[in-house]
């Protein structure tokens, strides 16, 4: 099995607070749902701010690897590769 | 210190707090906190050092539990806040309700979709409790248009009485071990069967915690002119139980209209009762002219109580925790309106003054004398 590549997790304001303040957290990852998984064991209150008890993504939120939102590519299937910055927005749905 | 009355605001953007002096002639605001997000429930804890809650619940990262030991001058998050188990296949979708327990820092919440939890450490962890959240109706309970909300909680020793939309009422007898519907007399609506085992749209439930057998409720009326299935069904909107909840009649002849959402119960007095009633179809206030109408003899007959409300071209909606009373001698009611003003009702609703009149929608008002 091949090393996951390193990714740049992007985070906004509101969700700065759950993980020490950080804009950036850089970690290894070879899909959206292995970056969710890797921050549900390092970042627990990160984690249940962007996913529901059953780890589903929160419904108004959406996420895009570099500009491309994942619900136009695989959702949390979509592969990463090195160097990717992954960005989580509130929905403007949300009202 | 000199007895204070304080009142959380719970609204669209965030909790606010006002503080008045006993004489309640202006309030001073606090807040927002939690800021831009939507607060559907309050709790003010008055037993010993004052704890206020608030659930703070973001569409966007979710539901928190703000706590504040400081009398709302600050509120920080509680260590988590309820949630079902990871196997269930629910998601927390909202907080609709919290009362405090028997112990120091028990809290019971209310959620959508409708089920209970318990805290025992003041909302650092949580528990569900089975017995209604996995109720052999749960799963056929239907959301109504605010979701699928438990948002009655009324405890008294053993006994405990829920809330539900659309549900019904739930009673325990066993401390919240085991529930069973107890909706003999309850009307629904939006159903072929007009009284149903279960499914009936709740709206609230109050009672005097000196009378706990009598009950008042506010269900889901406005089916007087209704022609289908099962014909109409007049006045099932305000009601009345004499036996703890176990079967209930109706009290709503002589409302302007039986649809309503809060239901109050005087502090001194368990047969004098307040509702706002509201046009079924807009829910607002009929012809535009707000009222809180009251009943002295336990709904015998109702008055309507007007004086400073305004007369004419007014369209708010009172949501079904935005009003309340506090435990003064003379008692002052309250109410919060989707149109972001809060009104107070002094000496028991005969008089009323805007407090405030640009806030957020309110969700809802609570009120305690610390």
């Amino acid at each position: 099995m091949g090393t996951a590549p390193v990714i740049t997790i992007h985070l906004p304001g509101p969700l700065r607070p759950y993980c020490a303040g950080a804009s950036r957290l850089s970690i290894a990852a070879g899909t959206i749902r292995a970056a969710l998984e890797h921050l549900e064991r390092n970042q627990a209150a990160l984690h249940r701010s962007l996913c529901d008890e059953t780890g589903a993504l929160r419904r108004h939120l959406n996420v895009f690897v570099n500009s491309e939102n994942v619900r136009d590519l695989d959702g949390v299937d979509t592969t990463l590769a090195a160097g990717d910055v992954v960005t989580f927005l509130p929905a403007v749905s949300g009202g | 210190m000199a007895d204070r009355v304080l009142l959380t605001i719970g609204t669209r953007k965030g909790v606010f707090v006002a503080e008045a002096a006993k004489a309640r002639r202006t309030f001073a605001l606090r807040g927002p906190f939690g800021p831009g997000v939507p607060v559907y429930s309050t709790l003010i804890d008055d037993r010993g050092t004052p704890r206020l809650y608030a659930s703070s619940c973001n569409p966007f990262f979710g539901m928190k539990l703000l706590c504040s030991t400081d009398l709302g001058k600050s509120f920080k998050e509680t260590a988590s806040a309820p949630a079902f188990p990871k196997d269930d296949g629910r998601a927390l979708a909202n907080i609709w309700a919290l009362e405090f327990g028997d112990r120091r820092k028990e809290l019971w919440c209310g959620v959508e979709p409708a089920s209970l939890f318990r805290s025992h450490d003041g909302g650092d962890s949580w528990e569900m409790v089975p017995g209604i959240s996995n109720h052999e109706h749960s799963r056929k309970w239907q959301p109504g248009a605010g979701g699928l909300c438990l948002h009655t909680i009324l405890r008294d020793g053993d006994r405990v009485h829920l809330g539900i939309s659309t549900g019904g009422h739930y009673l325990s007898e066993d401390g919240g071990q085991t529930f069973r519907a107890s909706n003999q007399g309850i009307g629904a609506g939006f159903a072929p069967d007009p009284y149903p085992e279960f499914g009936q749209c709740v709206h609230k439930i109050a009672r005097h915690e000196d009378a706990p057998g009598r009950l008042y409720m506010q269900n889901h009326g406005g089916w007087a002119d209704w022609t289908g299935p099962g014909g109409p069904r007049p006045n099932i909107g305000v009601l009345r139980s004499d036996d703890h909840g176990r079967s209930w009649r109706s009290i709503a002849a002589g409302l302007p209209s039986d649809f309503g959402f809060p239901i109050v119960v005087h502090p001194h007095d368990a047969d004098t009762v307040y509702v706002m009633p509201l046009e079924p179809a807009t829910r607002t206030c009929p012809g535009g002219a707000p009222a809180v109408w009251r009943s002295e003899n336990g709904g015998d007959s109702w008055s309507r109580l007007s004086h400073g409300l305004p007369k004419k071209q007014t369209y708010f909606t009172v949501q079904r925790d935005a009003m309340t009373i506090d435990r003064l001698k003379a008692p002052a009611l309250y109410f919060g309106t989707t149109t972001g003003q809060l009104w107070i009702g002094r000496e028991g609703g005969e008089r009323f003054d805007c407090l405030f009149d640009s806030l957020p929608p309110v969700h809802n008002v609570k009120v305690a004398v610390v």
